[in-house]
């Protein structure tokens, strides 16, 4: 079952999510199994599972201007993320994520959500009287979720990235820090779960050298990339 | 099997660092030898009496291990054979690991009977400046020159196999960097740590401790030894410290960030392969903390070279690290109090001190009676002037020395030694921060250059501050670690600063002496060696005061001086001093050269890290990639963007593949992947005129539903990029651009955006990942469209040219173009990436009762070329102009606000009639093709050198007119249709051509517009 927007539900429609191919991969540290019977991630000290295919909305607004941060608020029923580096998100039945509003500039955000992008697009086109830009990304990109053994991520997003995540707070339920940054040669938007866990938002052209990459760079400790959680 | 060379002859048993119980078997120069865990090649080669590790760079002179770290001049070895050799290795710091495989660098045919000795004309035909002078002329010499130099030079092998070993990088953030984990460096990280801040502390050693390694003194009551252990028990409990052993601190760059090389895997030898080699740190720290201590600093006197003259704190070393005596019969020969303790240090091995020979006269103090109390013979006011010896010392002359050091003034003696440990006093290592571009300044009170200041935020504690007690290194280690910690927000507890009790003598001032004197002046004498890796003697040193040279930075190119791979660590400052004493200047007016990374040679794999093979340079894939490769696709990089370069079947050549996907969108359809082509979506009340500002032509008019092409110029009126771009709705346009120059459009468009029009209200974001885009075009591509395309009339009355659509396609949404590249009927199909695939594969399905043909950029190009479409970057070169390109059409000047660029189109020569023109070449000689770039002349007769009027930019066999066509610029090109031009080519043919129209195919337009 697949959400998206602008798309008419289909039985025969073929999705495909930018690390498609990549699912169900993995790269082991030798020295730890050499069975190659082992279930994926069984081995794995670090997992690395692309999520559901989401809506992906970015909005550019005004900061100052009232009419856009309180119909945010309202239309989302989470508020606008005004500090820089931080992310909200309402989390929904079964744990799982609902929404998330991420921080990427000073006038930038990132929108993430389960509802239909059309429908939200629209919605918060009417309803925002104000200079705003709503752009749906949703075929752009891809959020991976980094799970696994703390000290093996920690290594793990020191060779991808020069950004410092060792400062960041703890995140919680509601909320945690992003942050735009490198990720080997390619980019990344990562930021922290309330689980310990990390997402990393990667561009849907560079996807394959990121999955290489992360599979190279968690060589040591056993990775698995693995596809959505089924529903 | 190779039968152990010798015993371990040397090693005494000792309370030593090294693990007796588990022996090491190694190799050296092809002889097998034994060592114990915890020896380096350098200790077990000492252990085993070796005396003889490598020969002289020029004069081919025996050489023995002089030092015990990074300092080494001698024992430069190459370790293992094949695709993992190493080259350049200081054997005091390989460590012993079973099966290691050494050889020295420098020798041949071998170190012990090295032929190049046999010429005694040798070193006269190497004097200083023998490279500039000798082999500079000829230039193309050199190449001659440089193999036989380093043959006999030996400068070690690169491997020539590929690497198989792995490297990484990590980057790590800390609040406090210390580099040394000796006492002092130690002693700050553990305080800074217990005020919380995060702390790495690295050190260039197999073990944590620096000097107290080696120290049989007590802190606190307890062996130094275990004082380091329980420190390091301290540091091992507390999360907020990364502690890095093995790992060089060897460049030290802007804003804190100091790169440290981690070596991992070496000290384990084979059974470590497949793990990472090396790892390079690349550390960012709020305060760097130096703790690198100092080098001992040789005593350069004739003969100082030959193999048993060692530095007096190496021999301490030795014996106390390594339980190696590298010696029987220890000479002495000492500036200062501190080498004392090796006399001491050696008496206690049991081992013969034949005497203590000190420069100083009229001596006393705590370690001078220290040394008597033994017993051991101290001759105060003396000097040696000279080691005797072949392959080892056997004797050294002694004589009595002026005051001031630099005269003999009495009888010369001669002591029977087969060891003699020298110092002259010791330079605080300060090139980390030199590398931040500190000047270091001599301080003559401790004889030797401290760090000046430095625009980074660094701290140096202890011996590489010059403060070379153990009571006062650690108090200021402990003091440093807290008012860095402090410096950047930590609070000190009210701890009070710790104290610490020391078994310590009193040390009195040294005496400075560079240069021994010898019975024989400086040119007589027999060799003094200054630096011994580059067979820098102090008399090449005066030959270069007496040829003029002055400042020490031509002195160090003129002789070599430290230049070698030890950087002159040992020679630098005694090669300065010499200097000085021979110009009568001061130190601090003759100033250092300037130390540079990396501190010791670094790898380049560790350089390279990942960023090999595949990760070296991201490939950008669309999402129907897969179904290229799936079906045979070759693929052409453009940009990072792996594009399909042609679809061959079966034994098909390009030139076939290109020719059959050519006429099939000619007279039937085809099918392309433009989804690299960049996309950039424009928002806001004032988008249309932001588009109007940046394009040449406006958009102020174009109505929804529509498209219009666009040029954009830069500042100079240069064309930049080009592309459609659509009205998608009220104040939203649609930008394409080339695949190439979408991150750069986007960068422009953000530039005048922000900086110079934040008046506009206008947004705009990269869509170019969002959408797939598919490209069907030909005749029949309206047919096969129409099969799985739902809710929109493709008829050309109700879907004209150049305007878009939103439909469904095969049941997702959609957006379909009609604009056209080829200059066929074509339908430009955007749909989010997710489906692009799925969109694909329902057009080649659709499109099979057509034959649909999917083509690759080879056959665009030739299509677009056909048509007389340029491709930015390929037909200009950022010095066209649109006029130049014919697309004066496209110039709209009666804009109310003006252009980017239009102010350079009205330049006089941009005016000019006889600019470049972009126009069509057919050559006379239907077949012959002219080769891109070309260079095209009006008369073939003319002299060389030609005057060159334009260039062939495109150039390719149309499959459509059966004969190749081409494009170019040519000087006044538009007045100069049917003309012919020329193009000579390297082999004396000269292709003739005519000047055409550049649009080849379909001029008025009809095939797109049906």
């Amino acid at each position: 079952m697949m959400v998206m927007g602008r798309v008419k539900m289909c039985n025969d429609i073929k999705t495909e999510s930018p690390l498609a191919y990549f699912h169900d991969t993995a790269s082991r540290n030798s020295s730890v199994s050499t069975d190659k019977n082992a279930s994926l991630g069984a081995d794995s000290r670090v997992v690395a599972r692309e999520q559901y295919i989401c809506s992906h909305l970015n909005l550019r607004g005004d900061a100052q201007d009232p009419v856009f941060v309180e119909g945010i608020s309202k239309i989302l029923g989470m508020s606008l993320p005004i500090k820089p580096g931080h992310y909200h998100c309402v989390i929904g039945e079964n744990s799982l994520m609902k929404q998330s509003l991420y921080w990427l500039g000073p006038d930038e955000w990132l929108l993430i959500s389960r509802q239909l992008a059309e429908g939200l697009c629209t919605n918060l086109r009417e309803t925002l009287d104000a200079h705003i830009s709503i752009t749906d990304v949703s075929g752009g990109q891809t959020l991976v979720n980094l799970s696994g053994d703390n000290e093996a991520i920690q290594i793990v997003l020191k060779k991808s990235s020069v950004y410092d995540f060792g400062v960041w707070e703890s995140a919680s339920e509601s909320g945690g820090r992003c942050a735009q940054t490198t990720f080997g040669k390619t980019s990344a938007l990562v930021s922290n779960k309330s689980n310990g866990s990390y997402d990393l938002l990667v561009r849907r052209s560079f996807a394959d050298y990121f999955a290489l990459w992360l599979l190279d760079a968690g060589r040591e400790f056993g990775i698995s990339i693995l596809g959505p959680h089924p529903e | 099997m190779i039968p152990t060379h010798r015993a371990q002859i040397n090693r005494i048993t000792a309370d030593a660092r090294i693990d007796t119980s588990r022996a090491i078997n190694f190799f050296f120069n092809g002889k097998r030898y034994q060592g114990y865990l915890g020896d380096t090649l350098a200790s077990a080669l000492l252990a085993n009496g070796v005396n003889v590790v490598g020969r002289s760079f020029k004069y081919s002179r025996p050489r023995g291990i002089v030092s015990h770290g990074a300092e080494e001049p001698n024992a430069i070895v190459q370790i293992n054979t094949g695709k993992l050799t190493i080259p350049n290795l200081k054997a005091t710091q390989v460590e012993l690991y079973e099966g290691l495989k050494a050889n020295s660098v420098n020798g041949w045919p071998n170190v012990e009977f090295d032929l190049m000795s046999i010429f005694g004309w040798f070193r006269r035909m190497m004097p200083p400046g023998f490279y500039y002078k000798t082999f500079m002329s000829p230039a193309k010499f050199w190449m001659v020159y440089e193999r036989f130099i380093r043959k006999a030079a030996g400068l070690g092998r690169s491997p020539m196999q590929f690497d198989p070993d792995s490297y990484d990088k990590l980057n790590q953030h800390t609040d406090i960097l210390v580099v040394g984990a000796g006492p002092s460096g130690m002693l700050a990280a553990r305080e800074a740590a217990r005020t919380g801040a995060r702390v790495i502390i690295v050190d260039e050693q197999n073990e944590f401790g620096g000097s107290l390694l080696a120290s049989t003194q007590t802190i606190d009551g307890i062996k130094a030894s275990s004082w380091v252990k329980n420190l390091m028990a301290e540091l091992t409990k507390n999360k907020n410290v990364l502690m890095l052993p093995r790992s060089t601190a060897f460049g030290f760059y802007d804003h804190n960030f100091v790169a440290v090389i981690e070596r991992r895997t070496d000290h384990l030898g084979d059974s470590a392969s497949g793990l990472c080699r090396e790892r390079i740190h690349r550390v960012r720290a709020k305060q760097v903390i130096l703790a690198t201590g100092a080098l001992e600093r040789p005593l350069v006197f004739a003969h100082n070279d030959i193999p048993g003259v060692m530095l007096a704190s190496s021999v301490s070393n030795y014996l106390i690290r390594y339980g190696v005596a590298p010696g029987n019969r220890l000479l002495l020969f000492t500036t200062n109090d501190n080498a004392y303790q090796t006399a001491i240090d050696w008496y206690q091995s049991g081992r013969e001190v034949v005497a203590i020979v000190d420069s100083r006269r009229n001596l006393s103090g705590a370690m001078y009676e220290a040394a008597r109390k033994l017993g051991i013979e101290v001759k105060s006011g003396h000097a040696v002037i000279e080691a005797e010896g072949g392959k080892r010392v056997c004797s050294a002359r002694v004589a009595s020395l002026s005051r001031q050091g630099n005269k003999i003034d009495g009888l010369v003696e001669k002591l029977d030694c087969d060891l003699i440990a020298c110092s002259g006093g010791w330079s605080p290592t300060i090139h980390l921060s030199s590398h931040t571009g500190s000047k270091p300044v001599w301080n003559e009170s401790i004889s030797g250059f401290v760090s000046g200041s430095s625009r980074e935020d660094l701290l140096l504690v202890g011996a590489c501050n010059g403060e070379y007690s153990l009571t006062g290194c650690l108090a200021n280690g402990a003091e440093i670690g807290c008012r860095a910690a402090e410096s950047i927000g930590y609070q000190i507890s009210a701890i009070e600063t710790p104290r610490f009790q020391v078994d310590e003598l009193e040390e009195l001032p040294q005496q400075t002496i560079f240069l021994v004197p010898h019975d024989k002046g400086i040119s007589r004498a027999p060799s003094s060696f200054v630096d011994m890796q580059l067979d820098v003697t102090a008399d090449s040193i005066e030959i270069a005061v007496r040829e003029g040279f002055e400042s020490i930075e031509h002195i160090k190119r003129y002789t070599a001086l430290g230049f070698g791979t030890d950087q002159g660590k040992l020679s630098n400052v005694n090669g300065i001093g010499i200097l000085a004493q021979m110009l009568g200047k001061s130190i601090s007016e003759i100033g250092t050269t300037v130390f540079r990374p990396a501190y010791t040679p670094t790898t380049f794999g560790a350089i390279a890290g990942r960023d090999v093979g595949a990760l070296f340079d991201p490939e950008r894939l669309t999402a129907i990639h897969r179904w290229h490769e799936e079906n045979g696709a070759k693929f052409e990089d453009v940009g990072q963007w792996k594009r399909p370069w042609f679809y061959p079947r079966a034994s098909e050549s390009m030139e076939e593949a290109v020719h059959r996907e050519c006429i099939a969108v000619r007279n039937g359809v085809g099918i392309l992947d433009a989804s690299t082509l960049g996309k950039i979506d424009i928002k806001g009340p004032d988008a249309a005129e932001f588009l109007s500002r940046v394009y040449t032509n406006s958009f102020l008019t174009l109505a929804r539903g529509k498209c219009r092409y666009g040029v954009m110029l830069k500042e100079d009126g240069m064309i930049f990029d080009d592309g459609v771009c659509a009205c998608l709705g009220p104040n939203h346009y649609l930008m394409f651009t080339t695949t190439g120059g979408a991150a750069q459009v986007l960068a422009w468009l953000e530039l005048w955006r922000q900086t110079e029009w934040p008046e506009l209200r206008v947004y705009c974001t990269s869509v170019t990942d969002h959408w797939g885009t598919v490209t069907l075009s030909g005749p029949d591509s309206r047919r096969v469209l129409e099969a799985v395309c739902a809710g929109i009339d493709l008829d050309n009355d109700s879907f004209p040219f150049m305007e878009w659509r939103d439909a469904i396609i095969a049941g997702v949404d959609a957006r379909i173009f009609r604009i056209s590249f080829t200059g066929e009927l074509s339908f430009e199909i955007n749909m989010p990436a997710h489906h692009a695939r799925h969109i694909w594969e329902a057009l080649m399905d659709s499109g099979e009762p057509y034959d649909i043909t999917p083509y690759g950029t080879e056959t665009m190009h030739v299509l677009r070329a056909e048509k007389g479409f340029m491709i930015v970057g390929q037909d200009t070169d950022g010095s066209m102009t649109p006029y130049d390109m014919g697309l004066g059409w496209v110039v709209n000047k009666s804009k109310e606000f003006s252009f980017l660029g239009k102010r350079s189109l009205d330049r006089s020569h941009m005016l000019r009639k006889d600019r470049k023109q972009f126009i069509g070449l057919k050559t006379i000689e239907g077949s012959k093709m002219l080769p891109e770039g070309g260079q095209l002349i009006f008369d073939p007769e003319e002299q060389i050198p030609m005057s060159m009027q334009g260039h062939v930019t495109s150039s390719y066999y149309s499959p459509s007119f059966g004969h190749p066509i081409a494009l170019g610029v040519i000087k006044g090109g538009f007045s100069r249709m049917g003309q012919i031009v020329y193009c000579p080519q390297p082999n004396g043919e000269i292709i003739s051509a005519e000047i055409v129209n550049s649009v080849f195919y379909d001029g008025d337009g009809a095939r797109q517009n049906v």
